[in-house]
This record gives C-alpha cells, sequence and structure tokens, in this order.
C-alpha cells in the first residue's frame, strides 16, 4: 500500500462529519422528494438520531446580561481588591462596550452562602433558587466572543451573530417535528415589557422554512396573533364558514387534483382547533391556588411567573420548545433602574419564585426528567465597575463582559449539583473548563437526541448547522446525568 | 394521451435525458457530470481546492492534479483503472475511501473504473461553460408550438412519452398573466373584454398592455428587492429607521422604463464612478445601501463595515451569478472554484466606498427637500484601503494583502475596464459571463412557473442542482443577451409560450408522475406571495391605492407589535388611502416586520433573499380568516358586489366571484354559498351586535380623526411651565400640590448651547426656551380638556434623558430612553380615568445624567382625538352582515390563494 493512501487511521473528526454531511446531503438530493416543499416541512413528530434525554426545552433567557458576580460566582479576592483601580495589565488589548480609561475593581454587596447537599454556592439574592440547587448543574465558565446584546444573543440562539440563521427552537422543531398537532412546536414568551435587543429574529426560522419559527404568545391581548375571530363572526358562525370553505375547495380539488388544496383545508381545521386549544393552554386561572403561590403568579398579568407557569403547561401539552424572555438585566449603574444594589434585587426577586417553582413543580408531576431548563444572559459583567458618567455618579454597575459569565442547567438529562468549569480570583477569565455557546448548543441538541454534528439544512451551497461551519462545538459530557 | 405513466418510469426517463451524453456515445465512458462527479464530490472535502483541508496531497477535482501531473499525489492513472489507486481504496477491506458515511456501491466503482479505463476526462461543470445555442429539435406536434421554448419543452415531453395539457380557459389566463406581470388581478370589465375577443392577436395585446402598466414595474420591483435585501431600518439592535425609499421608487421606475438589465446593473454597482453620475444614478446605488448598520453603543464600526463589505460580495455573487462566493470569506470554497485569496480580491472591489456604519448611515444625497436617501461614494485618494486576507474570516487577523480582482476559472477581466466597481459590473455583465444571463433568466422563470429551471436558483455552483431543461435554459439566456437584456422582451416571450398557457388542472397519473411539474406538461400552479395576498384583496373590494411611490406607509396591524427595545415609537396606522397602498409600500422594519406578511414567507430583508420557501401553515388560515384589514377588504367586497350587481343573491354571488377569481361561480359553488348566506343572515338575525361590528369593519378598525392639542409642545405656542431642579419631595405629582415657588420657564428645556460628543451643533438648540442644566428636572402644568368624547390621548415627546409623567398623581406614561424627534406615548387608562374638564395637572420628572448623545432636551405635548361622527343610514341588516361572511370565504379559497 502505498503511503499516499496511510491516512484513513489519523482521520480527524472534522474530515469525518464533514464526509458524513455530504453523504446525507446527497441522499437528499437523490431521493423521491414529496409533492411539493409545503408538505414536506411539516410539524409532524419526527424520530430523533439517536435516544433523547430530554422531550422538551424550556430556555430561560434574561436578556441584558446578568451578573455572575452578584447571583452565581463569589470572589472574595475581587471584594479584597474593591475600590482599587484595576492593574493595567488586565485592560491591555481588552475592547469594552463603555468602560472609558482605568475603572475601579467592583466587589459585590451580596453574600454568598451554600446549598443543598451539593455545597453549590449561590447567592442570597436566590435564596428559593438555593433550595433547589441540587437539580441543577451550574457552569460558571461560560465564555463568549461577543459583547454586544444583539450579535451576542444571536450568537446564543441562532449560532450566528449576524441576522439571518435559524434559531435554536427552530432546529429542535425542524429536527423532530411537534407533539401536540394543536398548538405550535415553538413558543415565545416574552416579559420585561420589551422583547430583547435583537428582536423576532431571535426566534425566527432564518433559512429553514417558515413553519419552524417561534410564535410568540401573548399573556395580554390576543396569545396568538389573528388567533381570534373577527369582531362579529361567532364561533357557530366560523364553524359553518369553514364547513362551506372545505366544501368549494374539495370541490375544485377534484378537478385540479392539487395536493396542497388538501393540506391547505388541514391546516385551516388546526387553525380553527388551535383557536380553542391555545386560549385554553395559555389561561392559567384556573390552576388551583397551591400553584399560583408557588410560582408567585397572578392571572392576567404580564410577568415572569407567569410565563414559567404557562412553560410549564405549555411543555404538558407538547410544546417542543418553549422560550422565555425576561428583559432588564443590563446592570450599567448608569441610572438608579440599572444600579446592582436598587435594582438588581428586584429582578432577581422576580426570577428566584418561578424559576424554583418550575423546577419542583416539573418535578412533582414526573416531567422534569424529560423536559431540560436551560438559565442564562448573553454574556456576564465586568469585574470592574462601569462608571460611565466619571465619579461624580451616586450608582453602581458593571460593563458587558464576554470573556465569563455563569448559566445553569437543569432538568432531562443533567446531572444535578455539578458546579462545571471556574473562573480567575476576580472572576474575569475563565480558568478552566470554559464552555462556549456552540458547546450549549451542541449539548441541548445531543440532551433532544440530535447529533448536533449531523443535523443540517442545505442553504447557500452550504450545510448550514446550528454549532456554525467548524466542528469545536463539543458536547459537554461532564454535565450529563 | 399519457398511458399508464408510472412514477418509475418518468424518472428513469428524465435521467436519461439529463445523460444524454450517455445515450449518444453508447457504452462508453460514463458522462462525466452526470454519473462521475457525484461520486467524486464525495472526496472533495478532503481532495478539493481547499488547501488548509487536504489530506494526503491528493487532489481530485482536476485531471492534472489527481493524476499527479501538477506535483501531487497520483491516484488517478488514465486508462487503467486498476493501477489506480482510487479504485483501490474505494474497495479496500479495512479503511475504505470515504472513510465515513456509506461505502460506495459497486456500481458506483464500476463508474469510476469505467471513466478511467476510457482516460479519465474531467469536464467542467456546465454552468462555468458558455451557453450554447441549442439546435431547434424535432417534435411530435409542431402545431403545438409557439416559439423556442415550447420546441425545447415538447422535445423532453416527447422523450419522456408525454403530451402537453390544454391551453388554460380565457379567465384562468387573464388572471395568471394579470398576476404575473402586475401582482394584480384583472378587473372584471377587463377579464370580460378578453374572454370575449376571440381575435388572433388578443392575447398578445393583452400581455403588451399589462407590461406597460405601471404596476408592472411595482410587483417586479419586489423580486429584485428581495435581492437587494430591501427594508426600511438599518437592523441589529436599534434597528433605527432609514430612509432609502427613494432607491425602490428608482427600481420601480427603472423596471417600468425596461432599462436593459447591463444597464440596470451597472448604475446599481456603480453608479458614482460614471462620469457626471445624475441623481437617479447615485440612487441606484442604493442597492448596496441596504446593509445592515449598527447603531448599538460600544460597537466597533470598521467591525459592521467589514460586515457589510461581505454581505455586499455575497450578495453579488448570489444575485448576478448565483455563487454562494461567502462560502470563501473564512476558507477557500469546498466544491467551487474560488480561492480565500479570490474571495478577498472581489472584496477589495467593494472595499473603497465612504460608508463606515455610521449612525446618520452617511454618504447620503438630498433627492428632495428634507428626504437624504444613502448612497455609494468612492473614498477619497487619500483614505484608499488596502485589502487583506483575513484569516478565518476574521477581520482583526489579516493575512496577504490582495489587490481586486475576478476568480481566475472565469473569464478575464478586459483590459480596458478599470479595476474598481464599475469594471467589476462590466466583467459581470460580459457576453463572456457564462452565469450572468442563465441567472437572470431563471430568476424569472421560477417567478413564473414556482420553480427555476435550476431548481437551486441560488446556486448554479457543483453542489446546486442541475437543470430540468438545460437547452431551454440556454435558449432563453442567448436570447436575452442577444436582445440586449431587455427585460420586457425576455418576460414577454415565455408569458407568450404554449408552456406557459397550459392548464394548471393534473390528471392523477401526471401528479404522481411529475409531481413538481419538472417536465412541464402542464401550467404554473403555486400559492401567491404574501405581497399578492393582500394587494389582491384590495384591488377585488375595491379599496386599493394606486398611488406609485414615496415613503413608507404604515397599514393597520394589531397593537404591541413594535415592542423595540431603545424606542417607545409607535405603530400609527397611515392616513387616508395609505392605509391601502400596495403591499411594497408597507413599512419595512427588519427586527419586526408586518407580521401578517412574514407568515406568509415575506424575507424579513436582513439578508439576501434569492429563493423565497414556501409554507402552507395554519398561521396563514387566522391572517386571512382573522386578520382586521382582510375582513375590511371582505366588507368592502360585499358592498361593491352588492352595488355592482342586479338584485338576486345570485347575482351578487357571481359579481364577488368574479371580482376576484374573474370566473363565475359554478351553480354548486354558487348553492353552497347561498346556503351559507341564509345560514348566516339567521345567525346574525339573533345577533345585532355581530351584524352591527360585522357592517362597519371600517369603523372597528379606523376612524378618520381630529387630533386636539390639550399641551402645546415647542412646535407650536409651548405654553410656561413651573419647574424645580431640587427634589420637590412626597406628593409632587398630586393636583393639591403647591408649585407656587417653583421657577417658571416655556418649553422646550435643555442645554442644547453646548454641542454634542461629536462637536455637531446641537440640533434641539432652535426649539429650546428654558435652560436645564441638572441631572433632575421635575415640572408642572395645569391644562383642561374642553371637549367631550375624546379619545386617544397620547403624550408627544422629545426627550434626552428618561421620564415619568403623571395626570392628577396618576402615573400616566414613562420612557427610559431618549427620542431624537416628538414621538407618541399612549397616556395610561388609569390617567386617562382620571382626567377632568378643568384643573388637570400634568406632573412629569425627566433624568438625564448626561454623556449620551447630545445636549439635554426635554418638550412635551399631550394630543387627543376627535372621533368623526358617522354618517347615518348605513347598510346593517343581518342579510347584509351575511355578505361579509360570504366574502370572507370568497377571500379564503384556495383558488384564490393560488396563481393557477
Amino acid at each position: 500500500m502505498s503511503p499516499g493512501f496511510e491516512f484513513a487511521q489519523h482521520v480527524t473528526r472534522r474530515h469525518f462529519l464533514d464526509a458524513c454531511q455530504i453523504g446525507l446531503a446527497s441522499m437528499f438530493l437523490g431521493s423521491v422528494r414529496p409533492a411539493t416543499a409545503a408538505q414536506e416541512h411539516t410539524l409532524a413528530p419526527k424520530a430523533p438520531h439517536y435516544e433523547p434525554k430530554a422531550k422538551s426545552v424550556i430556555y430561560l433567557h434574561m436578556a441584558g446580561g446578568p451578573s455572575q458576580l452578584e447571583l452565581f460566582d463569589p470572589k472574595p479576592e475581587l471584594q479584597k481588591h474593591s475600590g482599587t483601580d484595576c492593574p493595567q495589565h488586565l485592560l491591555e488589548g481588552k475592547r469594552f462596550a463603555f468602560i472609558k480609561g482605568v475603572p475601579q475593581l467592583l466587589g459585590t454587596p451580596y453574600r454568598f452562602q451554600q446549598a443543598g447537599q451539593s455545597g453549590t454556592w449561590i447567592s442570597e439574592l436566590l435564596p428559593r433558587f438555593a433550595g433547589v440547587a441540587d437539580e441543577a448543574a451550574i457552569v460558571r465558565s461560560m465564555t463568549t466572543e461577543q459583547f454586544n446584546h444583539a450579535p451576542a444573543q444571536l450568537l446564543l440562539h441562532t449560532g450566528n451573530a449576524r441576522l439571518g440563521s435559524a434559531s435554536m427552537g427552530a432546529w429542535a422543531t425542524y429536527g423532530l417535528g411537534s407533539e401536540n398537532r394543536d398548538l405550535p412546536g415553538f413558543v415565545v414568551l416574552v416579559s420585561g415589557n420589551k422583547t430583547p435587543s435583537a428582536g423576532k429574529s431571535l426566534w425566527g426560522s432564518g433559512f429553514l422554512p417558515s413553519v419552524y419559527q417561534g410564535v410568540q404568545c401573548r399573556t395580554q391581548g390576543e396569545p396568538v396573533l389573528f388567533l381570534g375571530n373577527p369582531e362579529g363572526m361567532s364561533r357557530s358562525l366560523r364553524r359553518k364558514t369553514l364547513d362551506a370553505l372545505g366544501d368549494l375547495n374539495r370541490l375544485r380539488q377534484e378537478q385540479s387534483r392539487d395536493p396542497d388544496t388538501l393540506a391547505r383545508i388541514e391546516q385551516y381545521e388546526l387553525a380553527y382547533r388551535m383557536q380553542v386549544s391555545v386560549p385554553e393552554v395559555m389561561d392559567i386561572s384556573r390552576e388551583p391556588d397551591s400553584i399560583h403561590s408557588l410560582y408567585g403568579t397572578q392571572p392576567g398579568k404580564l410577568s415572569f411567573a407567569n410565563n414559567c407557569l404557562l412553560a410549564r403547561r405549555l411543555v404538558e401539552n407538547g410544546v417542543r420548545f418553549v422560550q422565555l424572555y425576561d428583559w432588564g438585566w443590563d446592570h450599567h449603574g448608569n441610572a438608579r433602574r440599572t444600579d446592582i444594589r436598587y435594582d438588581l434585587p428586584d429582578r432577581a426577586r422576580d426570577i428566584d419564585r418561578p424559576t424554583a417553582a418550575l423546577i419542583k413543580d416539573l418535578k412533582q408531576r414526573g416531567l422534569l426528567d424529560q423536559t431540560l431548563i436551560v438559565w442564562g444572559g448573553e454574556f456576564g459583567r465586568t469585574p470592574m465597575r462601569e462608571n460611565r458618567q466619571g465619579d461624580k455618579t451616586e450608582y453602581y454597575g458593571r460593563d458587558h463582559h464576554p470573556d465569563a459569565f455563569t448559566m445553569w442547567l437543569a432538568g432531562g438529562g443533567i446531572k444535578g449539583g455539578v458546579s462545571y468549569g471556574s473562573t480567575d480570583d476576580i472572576g474575569y477569565h475563565v480558568d478552566s473548563d470554559p464552555v462556549t455557546p456552540r458547546d450549549l448548543q451542541a449539548t441541548l441538541l445531543h440532551l433532544l437526541g440530535l447529533d448536533p454534528y449531523q443535523l443540517h439544512f442545505s442553504h447557500q451551497g452550504l450545510n448550514q448547522r446550528l454549532i456554525g461551519p467548524t466542528d469545536e462545538g463539543r458536547i459537554v459530557r461532564e454535565l450529563l446525568a | 394521451m399519457i398511458a399508464s405513466v408510472s412514477q418509475c418510469t418518468i424518472r428513469l426517463v428524465l435521467s436519461a435525458v439529463l445523460a444524454l451524453a450517455v445515450v449518444s456515445s453508447g457504452l462508453a465512458a460514463p458522462n462525466f457530470a452526470v454519473e462521475v462527479r457525484p461520486i467524486l464530490q464525495k472526496c472533495l472535502p478532503c481532495h478539493g481546492p481547499d488547501d488548509n483541508s487536504r489530506m494526503a496531497n491528493l487532489r481530485l477535482d482536476s485531471r492534472e492534479s489527481a493524476t499527479g501531473e501538477t506535483g501531487g499525489y497520483a491516484g488517478l492513472v488514465p486508462g487503467e483503472s486498476s493501477e489506480s489507486r482510487l479504485i483501490a481504496r474505494v474497495e479496500a477491506d479495512t479503511n475504505p475511501m470515504p472513510p465515513t458515511g456509506e461505502r460506495l456501491s459497486s456500481e458506483e466503482v464500476d463508474t469510476l473504473r469505467h471513466w478511467i479505463d476510457a482516460g479519465a476526462h474531467y469536464e467542467r461543470h456546465w454552468a462555468f461553460e458558455r451557453p450554447v445555442r441549442p439546435a431547434q429539435p424535432d417534435v411530435s406536434d409542431p402545431r403545438w408550438v409557439r416559439n423556442p421554448v415550447d420546441a425545447l419543452v415538447l422535445a423532453t415531453l416527447d422523450e419522456n412519452g408525454l403530451r402537453p395539457s390544454l391551453e388554460a380557459d380565457r379567465y384562468t389566463l387573464v388572471r395568471r398573466v394579470s398576476l404575473d406581470l402586475t401582482g394584480l388581478p384583472p378587473t372584471p370589465d377587463e377579464a370580460e373584454a378578453f374572454v370575449s375577443d376571440d381575435s388572433t392577436g388578443a392575447y398578445e395585446a393583452l400581455v403588451d398592455r399589462l407590461l406597460s402598466a405601471a404596476a408592472y414595474g411595482e410587483r417586479w420591483a419586489r423580486v429584485w428587492l428581495d435581492l437587494a435585501r430591501y427594508a426600511d431600518s438599518m437592523g441589529y439592535e436599534k434597528d433605527s429607521l432609514r430612509t432609502i425609499w427613494p432607491y425602490r421608487d428608482w427600481v420601480v421606475k427603472a423596471l417600468n422604463d425596461n432599462l436593459p438589465f447591463d444597464r440596470f446593473t451597472v448604475l446599481q454597482l456603480a453608479g458614482d464612478l460614471l462620469s457626471e453620475p445624475t441623481q437617479d444614478d447615485l440612487v441606484a446605488t442604493g442597492f448596496h445601501r441596504n446593509t445592515m448598520t449598527n447603531t448599538e453603543g460600544g460597537t466597533d464600526d470598521e467591525e459592521f463595515r467589514d460586515e457589510a463589505v461581505k454581505d455586499r460580495v455575497a450578495t453579488t455573487g448570489q444575485t448576478w451569478m448565483g455563487l454562494t462566493w461567502g462560502c470563501a470569506q473564512c476558507h477557500s470554497h469546498k466544491y467551487d472554484p474560488i480561492s480565500q485569496k479570490e474571495y478577498y480580491s472581489l472584496y477589495a472591489f467593494f472595499n473603497q466606498t465612504a460608508d463606515a456604519d455610521r449612525n446618520d448611515d452617511s454618504p447620503t444625497l438630498e433627492v428632495a427637500e428634507g428626504v437624504s436617501t444613502p448612497i455609494f461614494r468612492r473614498v477619497s485618494d487619500e483614505e484608499r484601503r488596502e485589502t487583506f486576507v483575513h484569516k478565518r474570516g476574521n477581520f482583526m487577523s489579516l493575512g496577504e494583502r490582495v489587490e481586486p480582482n475576478v476568480p481566475a476559472a472565469f473569464h478575464g477581466f478586459s483590459p480596458a475596464s478599470a479595476k474598481n466597481r464599475l469594471g467589476l459590473a462590466q466583467w459581470l455583465m460580459s457576453e463572456e459571463n457564462p452565469l450572468t444571463a442563465r441567472v437572470a433568466v431563471n430568476r424569472i422563470w421560477a417567478r413564473l412557473f414556482g420553480a427555476g429551471i435550476v431548481k437551486t436558483e441560488e446556486d448554479f455552483g457543483t453542489q446546486g442542482t442541475p437543470p430540468t431543461h438545460p437547452d431551454l435554459l440556454d435558449w432563453l439566456a442567448l436570447e436575452f443577451m442577444r436582445g440586449g437584456w431587455d427585460m420586457k422582451a425576455i418576460i414577454k416571450t415565455i408569458v407568450m409560450s404554449a408552456t406557459y398557457r397550459q392548464t394548471s388542472d393534473a390528471s392523477q397519473e401526471l401528479l404522481e408522475g411529475d409531481p413538481n411539474n419538472d417536465l412541464l406538461a402542464r401550467g404554473p400552479r403555486f400559492r401567491l406571495p404574501a405581497e399578492m395576498v393582500r394587494d389582491q384583496a384590495l384591488a377585488a373590494s375595491g379599496l386599493l391605492s394606486r398611488k406609485v411611490g414615496g415613503p413608507p406607509v404604515m397599514p393597520w396591524q394589531p397593537d404591541g407589535i413594535w415592542q423595540v427595545v431603545y424606542s417607545s415609537r409607535l405603530w400609527e396606522t397611515s392616513p387616508g388611502e395609505d392605509r391601502h397602498r400596495r403591499a411594497l409600500y408597507t413599512l419595512w422594519r427588519r427586527t419586526s416586520p408586518y407580521p401578517s406578511m412574514t407568515t406568509f414567507d415575506a424575507p424579513s430583508g436582513e439578508t439576501c433573499t434569492i429563493r423565497r420557501i414556501r409554507t402552507n401553515t395554519p398561521l396563514q388560515a387566522l391572517v386571512t380568516l382573522n386578520d382586521p384589514p382582510l375582513m375590511e377588504a371582505a366588507q368592502f367586497l360585499a358592498k361593491r358586489a352588492k352595488r355592482e350587481a342586479h338584485s338576486s343573491s345570485e347575482s351578487v354571488l357571481e359579481q364577488m366571484f368574479r371580482l376576484l377569481l374573474m370566473r363565475p361561480p359554478s351553480a354548486e359553488e354558487s348553492r353552497r354559498l347561498l346556503a351559507l348566506h341564509d345560514e348566516a343572515a339567521s345567525d346574525l338575525a339573533e345577533d345585532p351586535s355581530g351584524t352591527r361590528k360585522l357592517s362597519n369593519y371600517d369603523r372597528v378598525l379606523y376612524t378618520e380623526n381630529r387630533e386636539a392639542t390639550l399641551v402645546d409642545d415647542s412646535r407650536g405656542n409651548a405654553p410656561v411651565w413651573r419647574y424645580a431642579t431640587v427634589d420637590p419631595g412626597e406628593d409632587w405629582t398630586s393636583s393639591h400640590f403647591d408649585d407656587s415657588r417653583w421657577k417658571t420657564g416655556r418649553g422646550s428645556f435643555g442645554n442644547s448651547k453646548a454641542a454634542d460628543n461629536d462637536g455637531n451643533d446641537d440640533p434641539y438648540s432652535a426649539s429650546q426656551r428654558t435652560v436645564w442644566n441638572t441631572p433632575d428636572l421635575w415640572m408642572r402644568l395645569e391644562f383642561d380638556v374642553p371637549a367631550r368624547g375624546l379619545d386617544d390621548f397620547r403624550f408627544e415627546v422629545r426627550h434626552s434623558g428618561s421620564f415619568r409623567a403623571f395626570i392628577n398623581g396618576i402615573p400616566a406614561a414613562t420612557d427610559l430612553d431618549g427620542a431624537g424627534t416628538h414621538v407618541p406615548y399612549p397616556v395610561s387608562p388609569s390617567a386617562r380615568a382620571a382626567l377632568r374638564p378643568n384643573g388637570n395637572v400634568l406632573a412629569v420628572h425627566v433624568v438625564h445624567t448626561g454623556l449620551t448623545d447630545g445636549g439635554r432636551n426635554i418638550d412635551f405635548g399631550l394630543t387627543a382625538l376627535q372621533p368623526p361622527e358617522f354618517p347615518d343610514g348605513r347598510d346593517q341588516t343581518p342579510e347584509s352582515a351575511a355578505w361579509v361572511v360570504v366574502a370572507n370565504v370568497v377571500l379564503n379559497l384556495d383558488e384564490a390563494l393560488t396563481k393557477r
């Protein structure tokens, strides 16, 4: 055998996977295509690549970038040097969003305690979450490439810092379909009065067909746009119109034989069922008092707590991916509402009870094992005080920080009580076991039974993947049960 | 006719057609493009053009490298398959190639073996060879052939044993060609005139009339704007609005004027580089100013300038040549002949423009008073940038320096052309370019037939799908160039063909044998694009405004859609006819596009969209059933049908059908819908409120209001406020609070004497009447609400910091971020409830801690709307409301939503 062909033994994983995709792509192109693209892409359940650990995902995104130093990552050394100038060598070659000149190091005003049997360090701002800490795997070594909100959010959720790619939830429904015929497969709930920075692109389907895009359900007004019948049209009258519509469409279809017409009749019937099933699942008023007091929910209110309870109801009903966005975590310290002393405790209180409740509630219903919960922001915050206004300001806050932040995962397939990765003495850089957005995406798809390296969609000549073009993203096996 | 056609046989015959070379050359070498290349393709990730991922120094994408003639490792010995290591390695028992995925089948290995034995001759990818004029084929039915399109289509049908379908009936035809050419349905009179005109030239006269209609430019501009990633906002986090509609209007006009495609191209890519460019030539360069601008605080302008340049390279490659150049920004293309260095040589063409991710989108051109639109301008000679390869696509990691150039695999740059964008545009439009004309005619074909001759419109490279009708594609491309890139002429050629005029109804056999209509044995049939769903409903109901061009408009959309960070700007339904303009004119914000259109697959405009993927979802049903503007259309369709028809129910229904579908209903359809009408009328007889609402949908939706000013701002006669700059303590918002010792001053308040951070003059200084220098400002003002029945109270505020406003002590509005122009904020319901006729107190706390762009400024006003008096005597009977219900059904008919 000539030496030129001996490389097979040393084949790299990248090579392996590229080759896999080409195989798949040509299979796809060579296969007999279904009648139309519209029929090919449906939300019907699809088989995963392998046995899944989780059937559905509830992703809690804290838009703005919550401070890991106030919530999850205690740093006694930072505390000790609080108020001193940041050493010059830490600033060299750094780009910050707002910090100019030499900032001061800033310790946290909050105490940390060890929680649960695992002894996980949790801030006093999250007392209820501390009570369920043994269920969660805390990742203190998250790191990202982007330090502005919109690109960082897009990178995390779509795998690409630029607009136009498909969101995680869209990938999950593309890969697995939905378990409930009468509800969307990917639902988005927003709290904090504003949509996150990158807007609806965060739950868009990008280059995937739009059938996979997230459907924003609203807790005030119509839960899904145009769900309600027009004013003056009763449900019984709507039924009569759909009967007539179906009759006429079938009549024409006998002549045209267009299969799309039959598919459209089906979609109208699904829409009709959604008119009942969506408001039903979105109506939390019939939940017992015990549940309301567990979550801190008030029916009719626009709140993160209500959205957590809705998330449980949605996954209970077979929705594949529930994405929550909570706006208001951008604590720069340039006003009272962005001060880590005045505002952060309120934000923390607003999420502490419902997140702990969500874990407990899913557990008591036997759903935690099959539901993956992810919590985190698009980046973290600097160990330095931002001090945008100069010395005169009375407010305290931190700048955007992509190099180190904390997220946690719980539920389906996750090993509880784990603390993974670490940062340096002041929480500035990741010390060990870095986890990137791509790693998180790979892990999430893996838990759903989807091979992150194989799940792809052909677009613009590339096999697009959530984890991006290279195989750098790794499944973080240390977090898996 | 078609005798027992099975899916299998059609597919077999089709692949035989694609492999004509095989058939003609008997048992000799396998066809390289059809049989060999797909197998070799599996090897290219590691043995392809990308130097960085190549294994074992073996390249299999060209004969020279594969046989070792260029110094690499020889995997092939031409004529000697048994000596070729390629065969040994794919057949090896241990570690066979390819290392992953399925093993090559024995048929595939045999194909490779035969190919090597026959000399291992490579062929260039079909799309990289110039088109060749096909011979006029002999066909089975020359009488069916109206022009060469038909001969080429029929030749393929003949080979598959198929016959073309009959011509569509005239109602169908007039609707089809009207929608295709203008995006609008014909009026019933126009349809009837065509149907009853049996002269031979009737169809051609119709086509000519449609091509010269102003609506033609609007329809085909929308096709082009998908490529141009047109939107009325800048993208990214703030996604501020941008004034680039003059470019959109330029496209509409250029298409209506039938600007040749080569000129159309040159102006958009390089209008600024012409000697003495006109204003229009400069506006045309807006094509590439549709890239996104990131105005988020703390962004690196160079990073996003670089993104914009890369987007321009990718969009140019996709739009004109159907190639995925963008792949090569991080590494050499794995399949197509463009190296990373060549990519950055293309990048260099676009790297010399003066725009640089600035908040004001400069450079801009003032096209009318107060209207400035982004354009291209080249940098001055001193500002010229050098271009380097970006390692792994990272703009901060620079490699080798490069000069502007085009990829070596294609025709050379004309020595007469300058190495700038103008030269590049000329290179794209050169008759030597194998792709530009093919890509352009394929796009037109795809919009008319629902799918391109090359299905992957976005990829004519080796990874794309081969053309179903290669000869037809080449003929059209050559015809397009021969005619001087005349867009209307090539469209006319296609729609005049017998192929286009076939009925889209399919026999069961044909449907099973050729579900995608690849062979074109029937006419086109597919769901209308988003814009036509809306425009058709408005046109049929008589609501459509035919105003052409101008600033984008805001048709009605539900509240709460425009919930965007850093902007409290409201979506305010446009007044008058502007709420019924064509979809083309709808204000398009990238992060929050008009929802009922995105549901029908309209792209967001974030990146170049070559081909929309059509979907069929329940959310679409919800839009067409329930979206208020479509209900309004139903109301007006019903009203119009009643007005235009004779008195009988049958004739009302018939007119409704004619308005929307052109054709009269069948007896069965008529019977079914009249039954629905009677059911609905009897239901509504029991439901007076439902009857009223369905009859007055326009009133439910909008009202022609008059604005009443309760507190004027500095644009008018601003009143004198009481104000304080130190914390006034508790209770300062209430109407009882004593503010008599506060200072007094007129709005607006601010410290605009100071220039802003960039040293520019502060835009607020003109309106500033009272100086405010402190971080906090507390303001109070008493006002009355003189008129009764006022509605929709809102503050009009321009402010630099954050504010909280109270009415009579009740929180009324708040905003945490500034707004550079007056922006409406609705008054909260509780504050509204606290209003009384006299002696209300408006209290506002403003905070501006400094160091944001611009000076301190606050300008505060309050307005309300005075609803109009409605004339009485509206038709509000259950019988008429039932017609609205019927119209709602008719607008939702599958036939209405389909181009057929």
